[in-house]
């Protein structure tokens, strides 16, 4: 251990129900260092990140925090530790001023003076260089916006690490640049930073060093000067996952189910693409590059111009109920705000959307309810074998599945799969994988939504990169490799292969 | 499927069960039986002190008097499933009474029984339309709605009480009747009871309902119309309460120019004690109307043992936040983070 590190780990582990998702990870972030972390999904990145934030407690190894072991139970042991984590979705009070949401539960005194607090903001502000109005409420902010201010509330909490999570995700050019200014800011403050990104030019900017992980163990750590796409690339990339590797045999029938012209959104460039029936697209790129508006306009969640035709007829999709009701099947990433009912059972979630099926007389039958939900779980192995249990009690793996589940039989023509295994024990993931092939085998239209290019692969038959909105790959799979499309992800450039 | 069959032979791997830990039988038993026990235990007291408290006439009278207040809480219950408020319900039923009372002499009972009720389900329209697309705050609508139908109702009935003609025996028949030893309403409000309980576990309104009140957001995303299942909730809630205001009618052959928020009360104390039957941790209309039996067999109860009013009051508070803090405690989340 070196004397300026901060925080040490020493064969970290952690296991998910027999599958283990660190398996023994050594390495320290540097006081006052930006340490960048890297990595496929599934790799541990996230795991790692949740047990120095105190969302998850190791199964073994240890942490040492300024040489000094320390146990790390809960989110309130992170803070208290000074170990903060900026994540995608910043939360903010929102009915509060920008002020009042950068001082929240550091106000000095009883009465607290609204000038003052105003003053304070405004303080921090111009020190680290946001040039947001303090005044605003936190309500009207722009995502990105919201993003930076996030940042300065941590700025006054004395924390001795902040771990930012794709924090350029949502944020254009000219915002990230005050993202990096107000690392350095922090940075002068001896604030060590550890900066989660798939993206190599911002590492490479940003980064005094860079840690590699693949598989749950550590690939490398290397200095700024030895980051280069060929070497992070060729670190990342696990070949020995082997037991995960499913592949699409080629499953397209001649039919045409989907048929995309000039879809265009504020964020994203105009798009045409076609998918036949049993056809798996794949989509990939950085997060917040363009690949969610696709779904954002097929799911009706937001709109777009274009034209979209599902069966040769065009259809107008301007809300979810429309686009389920055109036959698109839109299965969301974010399981726990938007597609599960957390309070109602298992078989109640599954059974939603097939519930006109399993009534007599205007009455759902109870028992076919359960038939249908107990067949459902079977097929996709939903453990423990209990329609009846709350769904907030099941793993996030069988949460997902239960979200598929519920999609199984609702005869779509098209479904759209958002991240279908984000944070899904890894174990989990195979089984996804099956059932989304088994759709497809048996004709449906799928559209595979997935930052991991290592599952794109897997699942499509075609695929695209989007990057900064734009189309900038389009090949059969059987023409792509992995280190390219992962090239192509990271650096946004069309290559020489594209089609 | 064969390849999930061999995924599933290697131990399910993804079958982590979070935040189980078994708790000890006592805790379990008192979950689900907690409330129904505490019912019981306080009926029995009442028996040991008021020989007249088991009578068969006493339980009658309990059931008689609770029927207005039972319809009201059913229907409360379906606005507190979708997730919503609505604190006009009790002068709904004061509307009603007295847009019955009205009709009666213009077109006859029955046609003034079908008006009173449209009218019901309009004014639970307008809540429901305004805490939607109007994109107003439940409470705030319905507290307005409240003082709303106040002056409608004075405004009606010019401040004196309408009395019924006592030639409608057909219609007195229904508050009044008897078939055997049972009130009509007595098996009105058990019909009602049947038929609400099957729309809200047995039926795609109830199941969606319920859903918009777990998790609107996943309601929208699966393609649930979230806007129009909150407005079906507050249309049943303002019918149910009509269905009352149609007995209260009935029963009384008149309709009073003021009254009714004593409903509301006893509606929101028996929808938040009947969430702890079963231990289902949320409203349910066989809770509500067990909920509601124990507020009125507990007055009952003490008027016949002599406690004065002041202290039936007391008592019947002390329980509800007893049996409603009791049920917290079994059921303890990691984190409470919501105070209505």
């Amino acid at each position: 251990m070196t004397a300026d590190a901060l925080v040490e780990f020493r064969g970290l582990e952690k296991e998910f129900s027999g599958t283990k998702a660190l398996k023994g990870v050594s390495l320290e972030f540097r006081r006052g260092e930006v340490h960048g972390l890297l990595g496929e999904n599934g790799a541990g990145k996230s795991t790692l990140i949740k047990i120095l934030t105190g969302v998850y407690t190791p199964t073994g190894g240890e942490i040492l925090l300024e040489g000094k072991a320390v146990k790390i139970g809960s989110p309130l042991d992170a803070h208290k530790l000074g170990l903060g984590a900026v994540y995608q979705d910043a939360e903010l009070v929102n009915s509060f001023t920008v002020a009042q949401n950068v001082l929240l539960g550091n106000e000095h005194g009883f009465v607290i003076s609204s000038k003052a607090v105003h003053d304070e903001a405004r303080r921090i502000f111009s020190e680290i260089g946001i040039e947001v109005d303090v005044e605003r409420k936190a309500s009207t902010l722009s995502a990105a916006e919201m993003q930076l201010v996030t940042l300065a509330t941590l700025f006054h909490r004395k924390y001795k690490l902040i771990v930012l999570d794709e924090p350029t995700a949502r944020l254009s050019g000219k915002e990230v640049e005050l993202l990096f200014t107000i690392i350095k800011s922090f940075l002068d403050q001896g604030i060590t930073i550890v900066y989660i990104s798939h993206r190599l030019g911002e590492i490479k900017r940003i980064c005094d060093r860079v840690t590699i992980l693949r598989g749950g163990l550590v690939s490398a750590t290397l200095e700024r000067d030895e980051i280069s796409e060929d070497r992070v690339t060729e670190l990342m990339v696990d070949r020995s996952r082997s037991d995960l590797d499913t592949e699409n045999p080629g499953l397209a029938q001649d039919r045409m189910v989907l048929e995309v012209e000039n879809l265009r959104t504020e964020k994203l460039k105009p798009l045409s693409f076609t998918v036949r029936a049993g056809e798996v697209l794949g989509i990939t790129g950085p997060v917040g590059g363009g690949m969610e508006q696709v779904e954002h306009a097929l799911g009706g969640i937001g709109g777009y111009e274009g034209t979209v035709k599902v069966n040769g007829k065009v259809v107008s999709i301007d809300s979810p109920v429309a686009s389920r009701r055109h036959g698109i099947s839109l299965i969301p990433e974010d399981r726990r705000k938007q597609a599960l009912f957390p309070n109602l059972t298992m078989a109640q979630n599954i059974c939603l959307p097939v519930l006109s099926t399993l009534t007599r007389l205007g009455l759902i039958r109870t028992s076919l309810e359960n038939g249908y939900a107990d067949g459902v779980m079977r097929r996709l192995s939903v453990y423990p074998h209990q329609p009846a249990k709350a769904v907030k009690f099941f793993s996030g793996g069988n949460q997902q599945k239960a979200v598929i589940g519920k999609w199984l039989s609702a005869e779509s023509d098209v479904y759209i799969f958002v991240e279908p295994t984000s944070g899904v024990d890894v174990g989990a993931i195979k089984e996804i994988y099956d059932i989304i092939l088994h759709m497809a085998r048996e004709g449906a239209a799928i559209i595979v939504i997935s930052s991991s290019v290592k599952e794109v692969l897997s699942l499509a038959e075609t695929v695209f990169v989007i990057h900064d909105g734009d189309l900038v790959h389009a090949a059969p799979k059987a023409e792509c490799t992995h280190d390219q499309l992962l090239a192509i992800a990271m650096r946004g450039r069309t290559s020489v292969a594209a089609a | 499927m064969t390849d999930t069959a061999t995924a599933q032979g290697q131990g399910t791997p993804g079958g982590t069960v979070m935040a189980e830990k078994r708790d000890p039988l006592w805790v379990r038993f008192l979950r689900t039986w907690g409330t129904i026990l505490v019912i019981v235990i306080t009926a029995i007291g009442f028996g040991l002190s008021s020989e007249w408290f088991f009578t068969v006439s006493n339980f009658n009278n309990i059931l008689f008097s609770m029927i207005v207040s039972c319809l009201v809480s059913m229907g409360l219950t379906y606005v507190v499933i979708a997730g919503s408020f609505d604190l006009s319900i009790g002068l709904t039923v004061t509307t009603t009474s007295i847009v019955t009372a009205y009709m009666i002499p213009e077109v006859g009972p029955w046609l003034a029984i079908v008006v009173a009720l449209l009218a019901a389900c309009l004014i639970g329209f307008v809540n429901g339309a305004l805490v939607t697309y109007g994109r107003l705050s439940g409470i705030v609508v319905t507290l307005g709605m409240m003082f709303v139908l106040g002056g409608i109702n004075i405004f009606m009935t010019g401040g004196y009480q309408i009395a019924v003609d006592y030639g409608e025996l057909a219609f007195r028949y229904i508050g009044q009747g008897k078939i055997g030893m049972i009130g009509v309403p007595v098996l009105v409000l058990l019909g009602v009871f049947i038929l609400a309980h099957l729309l809200a576990t047995k039926t795609k309104a109830g199941h969606y309902i319920t859903a918009v009140g777990d998790n609107p957001m996943a309601a929208f995303y699966s393609g649930i119309k979230v806007y129009t299942w909150v407005i079906v909730s507050f249309v049943l809630a303002a019918l149910l309460s009509g269905v009352g205001g149609v007995i209260l009618t009935s029963i009384s052959s008149s309709a009073q120019p003021v009254g009714g928020q004593g409903y509301l009360l006893e509606a929101f104390a028996a929808v938040f004690l009947g969430a702890t039957v079963l231990g289902k941790g949320k409203p349910h209309i066989l809770g509500t109307l067990l909920g509601v039996f124990f507020i009125y067999m507990v007055n009952s109860g003490m008027n016949m043992v002599g406690f004065p009013f002041a202290a039936r009051q007391l008592f019947a508070g002390l329980i509800l936040i007893l049996a409603v803090g009791a049920n917290a405690m079994l059921n303890r989340e990691e984190i409470h983070l919501k105070f209505i």
